[in-house]
């Protein structure tokens, strides 16, 4: 019978301590968090020293790992401070960095040794030589690339003993990380330390030059359609058993700005589809009700970037965008009575009596009903749950448990 | 010890280039190097270097692509050809290179040159220690900044004072995509000139191409910093590199002209407002008339970037 001896680890982004506690809870093994400086997302949910403590110990708990991320491109003075900043992270039991730029790797090497260094994808390491580079620097494990196929990434396994991390959900750049500075020329933010405006995003025409006139002309049956270079996003939902195979070690999503709606949905997708390939590989099968769900939390159309071609144009967007079902995180369960099946919940956005919504917990446990009753706190009766953050109990047909959520779908 | 770098299009393009006084050639191979007027034979390069050499300068050859797997190991054949045929130097922006170097006892220098990560004192120091003979500075660095990074290094600097600022690679086709998804028969080669403006700014126009190293934007503006290059020299900047991939033939021979004299008016103490005015002058008269010029982020408050 066949087994698998590397589990590969699911590694979910945290932008604050409730997203940390979530990720772990619906079955991430690490997430990666941004500390007050030198990371790339100056404006996700960032983590004090004393909110990573309280994060490091839940994850303990769980046997769950931290890392932080310190993947800026410096210039002159960003530096500064950085090396009483990684021994802090040190201390606190961070169980590693993740740093692009060779400044800050080697201030972190020689001012808080015992503290792993993760090479950040903002490096864009495409090869296998690449990787043995960082390893005798001393770095534990190298983020690849999003432009490396499945292919490659075997090629690069059987030539490196350095871990490996891939990108396996969520948005990408659309160029190779770190060498796009579009937002630094069009609007004076710096893509590198955490300004970028996404303006590859953006649209723009396209011309060429009439070589004769030296005036612009449009391209010979320019349509309407603008010039973008928008991504889709990247899901590896249906590869689990090839990113296995290839010999990866930890498998990234994407999305520190994100919510815990996505966090908790995509954490626990994963986490399923993992544990039934290396629990029994051979009697493995895909399940349908797993994509299902990632589209739950989808903001685009979703693809597998560069892990089996070169992207083609379905992988950028163009035209209308495809509709995608859009649903409402609306409540978490903070209590279940297993007598009266009352379940209270915590208001996140507003619900309704005759309401179709989802239960979801960890486990990919998940049951539907309509909403046919539910009080207030002091035990009034409630027609609408209008107020955030209000508590409301709710009867529900199948026990839920405390930090499961509550969804339903847009109109 | 002011050199003046400047790529060569073709071995006639380049002696042109020496006579008028340019101390190094840049060329290289497409497969292995970013972004070149022209993707040079091993023939080719070794004609450059003979002609270099003969007359006492130096040819830089370009190995600054990411390369996939594929090509990390077609290039050690690649670098034992360089270095058999004494190439003065190469620009590496891949750390596998680097590695290779060492792996494969290859005796050829490298100027470290990771364009736009290329930021700071202490990222250029910790290649020096590797071995970098030199830097290839970002284009987005302003003169404080780059004042800054030429007090702090021991390295030679190369700084891009004439050229396109190349601003996004991607691997992704992103203009044939396009292209295809509207049905129309044209290729986003580098001949074909096209170029994206932004919808806000109708003003905008970014140059794009493709080749075997993806796709490739360019600033709206082509760098020119004749009018800083006192400021340049101060700052310890040594290398001033041009870049000619979209000015052609003797257009570029006679800039690259110009930067030699502005050079040697500086070195002798000669240079005044009005001689760098004159120059100036001719600069644009060369310079293609549809493509705009400035000095880009040197001349911009590094304050005023977020």
């Amino acid at each position: 019978m066949k087994t698998i001896t590397k589990k590969p680890e699911v590694l979910a982004p945290a932008g604050t301590l409730e997203k940390l506690k979530t990720a772990i809870h619906y079955g991430a093994d690490a997430v990666y968090i941004g500390g007050n400086a030198y990371g790339l997302r100056s404006r996700a949910g960032n983590f004090s020293f004393d909110e990573m403590k309280e994060g490091v110990a839940f994850a303990r708990k769980y046997n769950a790992k931290v890392y932080v991320a310190a993947n800026i491109v410096a210039h002159e003075n960003d530096t500064d401070g950085a090396g009483e900043y990684f021994r802090t992270l040190r201390d606190i039991g961070i169980d590693a960095v993740i740093v692009s730029d060779p400044a800050l790797i080697e201030i972190c090497a020689l001012e808080a040794p015992g503290l792993p260094i993760h090479l950040s994808t903002q490096a864009s390491a495409t090869n296998y030589e690449t990787l043995n580079f960082w390893h005798e620097e001393g770095l534990e494990r190298v983020v690849l690339a999003r432009e490396v196929s499945m292919d490659e990434i075997k090629q690069i396994r059987n030539n490196t003993d350095v871990e490996i991390e891939v990108f396996i959900h969520g948005a990408m750049c659309i160029s190779y990380s770190g060498r796009c500075v579009l937002s630094n020329h069009m609007s004076m933010r710096d893509a590198n330390r955490g300004g970028c405006s996404q303006s590859c995003r953006w649209k723009y025409d396209i011309f060429e030059m009439d070589e004769e006139t030296g005036q612009p002309i449009g391209l010979e049956g320019n349509p309407d359609e603008p010039f973008s270079m928008s991504a889709v996003d990247m899901a590896m939902i249906r590869h689990i058993p090839d990113l296995v195979e290839a010999g990866v070690d930890s498998l990234k999503i994407e999305g520190r700005m994100k919510s815990i709606h996505y966090v908790s949905t995509v954490s626990n997708v994963y986490r399923q589809a993992i544990d039934a390939y290396c629990n029994d590989p051979e009697n493995y099968e895909f399940n349908e009700a797993w994509e299902d769900e990632l589209w739950k939390v989808a903001q685009r159309e979703l693809a597998t970037g560069f892990y089996y071609g070169i992207p083609d144009p379905n992988q950028q967007i163009f035209g209308k965008p495809r509709k995608i079902p859009k649903y409402t995180f609306i409540g978490q369960v903070i209590d279940y009575d297993e007598e009266t099946n009352i379940a209270t919940i915590e208001q996140r956005n507003h619900f309704k009596i005759g309401d179709d919504i989802e239960f979801y917990g960890p486990g990919f446990s998940h049951h539907k009903q309509t909403i046919t009753e539910m009080w207030d706190e002091d035990g009034n009766p409630l027609d609408v749950a209008r107020h955030p953050m209000m508590i409301v109990k709710m009867k529900v047909e199948h026990p839920v448990k405390p930090l499961d959520m509550m969804r339903k779908r847009k109109a | 010890m002011i050199k003046i770098i400047a790529t060569a299009a073709s071995a006639e393009q380049g002696k042109a280039l020496l006579e008028v006084g340019v101390d190094m050639l840049y060329v290289g191979e497409d497969a292995f190097g970013l972004r070149l007027p022209t993707s040079f034979s091993r023939a080719e390069i070794e004609t450059m270097v003979e002609i270099a050499h003969s007359q006492n300068k130096k040819v830089v050859v370009a190995v600054n692509a990411l390369m996939h797997n594929d090509r990390i190991e077609k290039v050690v054949s690649y670098l034992q050809f360089l270095e058999k045929c004494r190439v003065d130097a190469i620009t590496v922006g891949d750390p596998g290179v680097i590695h290779l170097l060492k792996k494969h006892n290859l005796n050829i220098p490298f100027i470290y040159d990771a364009q736009t990560i290329v930021t700071s004192a202490k990222q250029i120091n910790f290649w020096a220690k590797r071995g970098a003979t030199g830097a290839v500075l970002a284009r987005e660095l302003t003169y404080e900044e780059l004042e800054a990074i030429g007090a702090q290094t021991t390295v030679p600097l190369e700084i891009l004072v004439y050229g396109a600022t190349c601003i996004h690679q991607s691997l992704r086709p992103l203009a044939s995509n396009y292209l295809q998804y509207t049905n129309q028969d044209v290729s986003p080669s580098k001949k074909r000139g096209l170029y994206i403006t932004e919808k806000n700014d109708p003003d905008s126009r970014y140059s794009i191409y493709e080749d075997i190293n993806g796709t490739h934007i360019f600033a709206s503006y082509d760098v020119n910093l004749l009018t800083q290059l006192d400021k340049v020299m101060e700052a310890n900047l040594h290398h001033w590199k041009l870049d000619g991939l979209f000015t052609k033939g003797d257009d570029f021979v006679q800039i690259a002209r110009l930067f030699v004299e502005a050079k040697n008016a500086l070195l002798e103490k000669r240079w005044s407002a009005d001689y760098m005015q004159q120059l100036n002058e001719k600069l644009h008269e060369y310079h293609p008339k549809d493509r705009p010029l400035d000095e880009g982020f040197f001349v911009k408050d590094p304050t005023e970037i977020e």
